[in-house]
Order: structure tokens, then sequence, then C-alpha cells
């Protein structure tokens, strides 16, 4: 892997090229959380931020996209072309692109692929950065506090500068392009990578035990817990909307007045709404809330383990963080295990 | 008689705004000025101007570029002519990634300080090139 550096005085010229490979989006500020958005000027850009309220996902699954478009005369038409417009995300998180990695499985790698997924992934260039750990992350214990892969280039902090990891030829083309502005690292560069990667895996505050969990949960189906915490749930799905992994969608189709021309759309759907598992003959097989969101824990930690040998969840605290009844995911698993018997954490109300 | 053309000038530097307004308008322009990327967007909406004179260090050393990009992604202006005129590659000399690269969206790009006269022909030749918005020639 090719390795550059670049001093942090230089990134807000770096980051003025980038636009060459995409347009540009980039961590801002959104109201008191943070947002990947087009910046308008460089100081909006939050290089260090805990976390964005929405994962990148919202760019490679749309919350709402027209996949084609119909009429009786003319047939349907495609919207690939509209996918695949280049985007460039700068400053996003490793288990972020961790996260797009697991999408990847789902969407691009799996039995059945998706075009519309595969075009946005192809031209999204991914800058990732390396970040301070909150109390509500716990990616370590996911194991996607790093990756080696799912990025172009990915930036981590060594003191006045960044070691730049280039993942792909486009990221060597964007080190190219730039070039000027990125220096050979050291062997003092290399030293400061390791004395910090040592660092940043000690900072984690919260750690969640994966061992055995899938087993567990398989002795807890029936366990109590479900219906308590459906008992606090609002079965609001936002944790699926913030969720970097959850990639539920529903399909319909809408027709213009008239009724010949229309659009299929395809939209975030969640498996916490209560029309989630309705089927035709109106039977409900998810008809309670607790059967909803034990659903939701069996899906992340153990469905997807049997399926692709690990949780789809990546410890990013989103869903502790934005939950509006405080559920917290980490004291769920340890109420699970017999080592807690909370499921919420002290503050209970959305803070993203 | 038709009405003159409009060409907006985005410019942190009150002399250099002084001396482009003084020569474009004696050349029959009509001209306005904003100091910073964010008054200067919020003119371009309002007024539409046929061409636009974009600095690139203002408040930010940046803030040209980051204008551009908006410009460019605003109905109306996308195909707005654009030139800009930055002293950037002198004053940072570790920046030097060409305007020719593909990078800047701009039609041309002329280093600060501009020669008078060079500017009132590429300024002609854009406005006169460029109907409308239907979309000038990004030569630069």
């Amino acid at each position: 892997m090719k390795i550059r550096k670049i001093p942090k005085s230089n990134l807000d010229l770096f980051v003025s090229v980038l636009p060459a490979f995409g347009e540009l989006y980039a961590p801002v500020r959104r109201g008191k959380g943070f947002a990947f958005d087009r910046p308008s000027r460089w100081s909006e850009v939050q290089i260090s931020y805990p976390r964005t309220i929405l994962p990148p996902k919202k760019f490679l699954l749309p919350p709402r996209e027209v996949t084609f478009r119909f009429d009786a005369k003319d047939g349907f038409r495609s919207t690939l072309d509209e996918a695949a417009k280049p985007v460039v995300l700068f400053g996003v998180h490793p288990y972020d692109i961790f996260g797009l990695n697991i999408l990847d499985r789902v969407f691009a790698q799996g039995k059945f692929k998706d075009p519309y997924y595969i075009a946005r992934r192809q031209n999204t260039t991914i800058i990732g950065v390396d970040f301070e750990p909150d109390e509500k992350h716990f990616a370590y214990s996911m194991n996607a506090e790093f990756v080696d892969s799912g990025f172009d280039l990915f930036l981590s902090d060594i003191g006045d500068h960044y070691l730049v990891l280039v993942g792909t030829s486009r990221g060597d083309d964007i080190v190219v392009m730039s070039g000027c502005l990125m220096e050979e690292p050291t062997e003092d560069d290399f030293a400061e990578y390791k004395r910090r990667s040592s660092r940043h895996r000690a900072a984690y505050k919260s750690r969640v035990e994966l061992g055995e969990l899938p087993e567990i949960m398989e002795m807890e189906y029936h366990s109590k817990v479900w219906d308590e915490l459906g008992e606090l749930c609002l079965s609001c799905g936002s944790c699926s909307a913030v969720c970097p992994t959850c990639y539920c969608f529903d399909i319909g189709d809408e027709l213009e007045l008239g009724g010949v021309p229309g659009s299929r759309i395809r939209s975030w759907d969640s498996c916490l709404f209560k029309n989630h598992a309705l089927v035709a003959g109106g039977e409900n097989f998810r008809h309670s809330r607790a059967s909803r969101i034990k659903y939701r824990f069996y899906h992340k930690q153990r469905g997807f383990v049997a399926e692709y040998g690990r949780p789809s969840c990546i410890g990013c605290g989103r869903c502790a963080e934005c939950c509006p009844a405080g559920i917290d995911i980490i004291k769920v698993l340890e109420t699970i295990r017999g080592e807690g018997n909370e499921l919420r954490n002290g503050s209970t109300g959305a803070t993203a | 008689m038709s009405d003159p053309k409009k060409v907006l000038i985005i410019d942190d530097d009150p002399d250099f705004v002084n001396a482009v307004e003084a020569l474009l308008q004696s050349s029959g322009y009509e001209v306005s000025a904003a100091v910073n990327g964010k008054e200067g967007l919020h003119l371009a909406k309002t007024q539409q101007p046929d061409l636009i004179l974009l600095d690139v260090m203002m408040t930010e050393r940046t803030e040209g570029f980051f204008t551009l990009q908006e410009l460019r992604r605003t109905p109306g202006l996308t195909n707005t002519p654009v030139i800009v005129i930055s002293s950037i590659y002198a004053e940072q000399p570790i920046f030097r990634v060409s305007p020719e690269a593909g990078w800047l969206p701009a039609n041309l790009f002329l280093p600060k300080p501009v020669d008078p006269g060079r500017l009132l022909e590429e300024a002609r030749r854009l406005m006169e090139t460029a109907p409308a918005a239907t979309g000038g020639r990004r030569d630069q």
C-alpha cells in the first residue's frame, strides 16, 4: 500500500482539488449534530466530529429514489445513469467505511446484485479519516475500528500531518494530482502512527463482548427482556434510519395525474414499522412492538452472523444516540448476557 | 439599444475592485461587487450577471474555490462565464496543481496582477461566446 503524508495546514488546498473526482461532501455542523453535506467554505468542514446523524449509506442507498420511469407509449426508462453521478465523500470514519463494506456484501457481492447501488459505489470516492471514540462508540468490540479496504484514501492523524494511505488506483490518481501537497513519510511518522493506533484502541470507553453472543441469543429467544424492550420502544424507526447497515427498503409505483406515466420508487423501510411484516390477507406476523424490536436485534446480531459470518452492527453508537426512549444497544446486550439489568442509558431523548 | 452587459466582481481587495470596476465601466459594462463568497453568491443569484470575476483568497484562502463550486450547482449560474483572478500560485508556492488539470470549473484562470487589456479582451470574448444561461466555453 502506497503511503504519503500531508501537512494539516494544507488540507484546505488538498480538498479544493477534490471536485475533480466528483461533487464534494464532507462533515459539517447540522443543528446539534453533524451531517455529510456540501461545504460552502473550508471552515465549515469538521474534520474532528464524533459521528454524523446519518451514515454515508444515504449516498449509496438514498432514502428515496426513482429506479425507473414508465408510460404506456414508451415503456420504461431506467434511471441508472442518474445514479452514476460522481461523488467524493471526505472525512468518513473507519466504522462507516466498514458499514459500506457490509452493504457491499449484500448489494454488490451477493447472489442478487443491485445495479443502482453498484453504480453509486463505483462512482463514490471515499476519503476516510480517523477519530477519537466517545462514550457511545464500541466499534473496537465489533472489529470495525480499522479498515484496510473500501476507501480510496485514508487519513490518519500523526500530529502536524496526516498519514495518507492509498487504497485504490483512484486514490493514487488523487495523490498524483495533488502530489505537490504530499510528502514522503519518515520512520518517525510510522512510529507515531503506531503509537496513536495503540492509544486509539485503548480510548474506547464502551465495549461489548461478542463471544458466544449468537448462542446466547438462541438461548434467550423467549426472554422477558424482549417484552420489556417492547414496552420501551416507540417503533419510530429512528435506529434503522441512522444505522449504517440497515438496508430494508420498500418498493411502490407512483402514477402521475392521468394515470399513464409514472415512476417506480424505492424508499427506506424499517422492521420496526407496524406494516413491515404485513402481508396479503391482512396478516401481520410481527404485530407487537416487542416482536419487531426483537427481530431487529436478532437480524443484526444473530441472523447476519449465520449469513455473512459476523454481526452487521459496526459499533457506531448512532442508535443509542438517537433513540427517543433511550434504548442503549450496549446495555441490551449486557442484559441478554446476564451481565446487567438496564436497557436504557441515563438520558432519554434524541441528541442528534 | 440593448442593456449593458453585467459583470460581478467578487474580491476582498478594494483597490483591485475599484480599478477593475473603472476599467469595465469605461468599456460600457454595468459592474457590481462583493467582498466575499457569500455576498457574491447572493448578488450572483439576484443579478444573474453575464460574467463573474472571482478572487480565490478572501476571508479564507480557498474561499473562491468553494464559491465557484456553489456557483456551478446554482440553477441559472451553472454556465455563467467565470474568470478566476488570483495570486494564489504566487502566495502559496506549495500549491502547484494546475488550473488546467480539470478540477477548476472556471472558464479562465488569470494570475494577479492582471493585464487590463487582456482582461477586457477575455471578458468581451467570454460574454460574446456564452449566450445567456446556455453555456460558456471553458478554455482555461
